[in-house]
């Protein structure tokens, strides 16, 4: 289970999540993050009740910061501390501006 | 619901539930309600039309009876001196009535009317027995006593002929309809007596010169043989009705036998050799398209439909063994891919049974038929021993590609003797090159100096590795964590050291393992999986990995299997040459 709340002010665009992001959910991110980001130049991840992160969400957060790099920034916020111990382990916490 | 099916009845209670018999029955219904009513309209239409004939009849008799007495006797006269002498009586003497005292009061007065009795009593009897009524008679009302005096009565019956002044009880309603006889057209009622069962009684008020009423002319008609002939009429009627309800039922049942019953038996035909032609794998029949009905009502349309599907049942088998045959293939290739997979990983223990050196053991067990978890081991060198273990994101075969090639170049990388730092860079260089789908890969990969225990490792993204100097527990070794591998160009990596003393064990595994999730989505951790480690009985590679994977078993029970489940465990033996 992964809710999606989109809110857009101007050129900032934040996702909020609560729930899994799995190889299960993980699709429903990325279809916006593919296709709604054009003229985003602040994205912000506000991952204050995502209880669980795979490494198919990695990849969605991945692929975000990569457009992002392209176009303006990308910030993730309310990382709780589980989910900051799997940013640490892979690496993601040198990759994104965790706040 | 104990509801019976056709099946399993009996014949008689087939016959007895079979549309032919349904409709017989509703046809007799129908046909007594119908003749019930047609009845009860027909009788009362015939009471109602015969009694007025008769009321008719009967007043033209008491007319011309009248215009008789009047004219070729003295009605008027005789109707006078009778009532006058009735008038001149006390009541007591009235009811002397029928003894002889009585009449001869009026005998007097008869005589006085120079014997016209006997001649009214001439006209009148021959007027009876000419018309055939019950009775003719001249009468006058008593109103204030409610009686009937009788002037001249022509009864057949001589016990209950009544003489000149005798009397009887009047009916009420009756007498003062006729004594109203300027206002009622035709003058009658009818009314049931004892005596003389149910009577209708019709009147002709006798008026002399000065139009003063003396008496009325009245002549009584039996009901009851109105009632007989209503009898026979709704008799005849009856027998005529049973004939038509008989024949309309035959009728009826010859027509649903053919434009119903034939039809449907037709259908429950076809469908039953569908069915037997479906149990001996008898497929694209055309039962039901072979049916010729064409009753052009809703019996038809049941036949187009059963045709129809027919068809499209015969359509969607043949879609459905091609997807079958489609799955069937699939499923071939999985299982060939999962041996292609399983083949990719060393998987022969001990790998180097001449090097006595190490013990090395390890497991994968893909979520899905592939996965995209791997270990590797290879020996670069004589004295070189390479151990990596990997995750790549996702799962299924796009997991399982992307590891095949991160394998394949991650060996490559290493062959050349390079640093392990160096080996992370430039696997991570290639496989971004040509990364279209964002996919990544998180490495572990150490390199074991195999003379002096003296391991350079580098870290990708991975779980922390797990370390068991000789004299202490398994803990975890909190590395220093790279970015994984094919997400970013122009990564850098660090590398440590780890020194191996005889007796050390190295535990590399997944997150499958630790993220395995039980039915209450609680994961198996990094304490319980420690633990695991740390009160195995059996301290050897493989023992310590069976016991890990028993213990993950007992964890997530009957819950499925999310992510694939990949150990590594080596253990360093010294230099034992």
């Amino acid at each position: 289970m992964l809710n999606i709340n989109t809110e857009k002010n101007g050129n900032e665009l934040t996702f909020k999540l609560s729930g899994r992001l799995d190889t299960v959910t993980a699709p429903e991110l990325e279809a916006p993050v593919r296709n709604d980001l054009s003229g985003v130049s602040d994205l912000i991840f506000d991952l204050k009740d995502l209880e669980y992160i795979s490494s198919a969400g990695l990849r969605v957060l991945l692929l975000a910061q990569k457009t992002m790099n392209k176009q303006g920034k990308m910030v993730v916020k309310n990382v709780s501390e589980e989910i900051n111990e799997i940013f640490e382990v892979t690496g993601f916490s040198d990759i994104l501006t965790v706040e | 619901m104990n509801k019976k099916s056709v099946k399993d009845m009996n014949n008689l209670e087939k016959l007895h539930n079979s549309l032919s018999a349904k409709t017989v029955r509703s046809t007799i219904k129908s046909c007594i309600i119908f003749g019930l009513i047609c009845q009860l309209v027909a009788l009362t239409f015939f009471a109602v039309s015969i009694t007025k004939q008769y009321i008719s009849v009967a007043t033209s008799t008491a007319n011309q009876a009248k215009l008789s007495t009047t004219n070729g006797a003295d009605a008027v006269g005789f109707s006078k001196s009778i009532m006058s002498v009735y008038n001149s009586l006390s009541e007591d003497e009235r009811q002397k009535m029928g003894t002889e005292e009585y009449r001869s009061y009026f005998n007097e007065a008869d005589i006085h009317a120079k014997g016209n009795y006997d001649d009214l009593f001439n006209i009148l009897n021959r007027i009876r027995q000419y018309s055939d009524v019950f009775d003719v008679y001249i009468a006058m009302y008593d109103v204030e006593n409610q009686r009937v005096i009788y002037m001249v009565d022509t009864d057949a019956n001589i016990d209950t002929r009544l003489y000149p002044g005798e009397w009887e009880p009047a009916n009420r309603d009756g007498m003062l309809k006729l004594l109203d006889y300027d206002k009622n057209d035709p003058l009658y009622y009818i009314e049931y007596t004892k005596k003389y069962g149910l009577l209708c009684t019709v009147g002709a008020p006798i008026l002399d010169d000065a139009n003063r009423l003396c008496s009325f002319m009245q002549v009584d008609i039996s009901i009851e043989s109105i009632l007989h002939a209503m009898l026979d009429f709704s008799l005849r009627l009856t027998v005529a009705f049973i004939i038509v309800t008989i024949s309309l039922a035959w009728l009826q049942t010859k027509h649903i036998k053919k434009a119903l019953i034939s039809p449907i038996n037709q259908i429950a035909q076809a469908s039953q050799d569908y069915v037997k032609d479906r149990h001996n794998n008898v497929s694209n029949t055309e039962h039901f398209s072979n049916l010729n009905i064409q009753t052009g009502d809703e019996i038809e349309n049941l036949c187009l439909a059963m045709a129809d599907m027919e068809i499209e049942l015969s359509e969607y088998e043949k879609n459905l063994t091609k997807i079958t045959a489609e799955k069937e293939r699939i499923g071939t290739e999985l299982t060939l891919a999962t041996a292609i997979q399983a083949s990719m990983l060393p998987h022969i223990f001990p790998p180097f049974p001449d090097r006595k050196e190490f013990d090395i053991f390890a497991s994968m067990e893909p979520a899905r038929e592939v996965g995209g978890d791997f270990y590797d081991f290879f020996l670069i060198d004589e004295d070189h021993l390479c151990t990596l273990i990997a995750d790549v994101s996702g799962k299924g075969i796009p997991a399982a590609l992307f590891m095949m090639i991160s394998k394949t170049i991650l060996q490559s990388c290493a062959m050349l003797g390079r640093s392990v730092a160096d080996i992370l860079a430039k696997t991570n260089e290639a496989l971004c090159s040509n990364n279209q789908v964002e996919m990544f890969v998180t490495v572990w990969v150490g390199v074991l100096e195999i003379s002096t225990g003296k391991m350079v490792a580098a870290n990708a993204g991975h779980e922390y590795p797990i370390i068991k100097h000789v004299d202490g527990n398994f803990e975890m070794l909190k590395d220093r964590h790279g970015f994984v591998i094919g997400g970013m160009p122009e990564t850098k990596y660090h590398e440590y050291t780890i020194d191996f003393k005889p007796g050390d064990k190295l535990f590399i595994y997944t997150d499958g393992i630790t993220e395995a999730t039980n039915a209450e989505m609680k994961m198996f951790g990094n304490e319980r999986l420690l633990t695991a480690l740390n009160q195995s009985e059996d301290t050897s590679v493989k023992g310590l990995i069976t016991n890990v994977r028993s213990a993950i078993g007992d964890f997530v029970k009957d819950a499925e299997q999310f992510d694939d489940l990949t150990m590594l465990c080596l253990e360093y033996n010294g230099n034992c040459l």
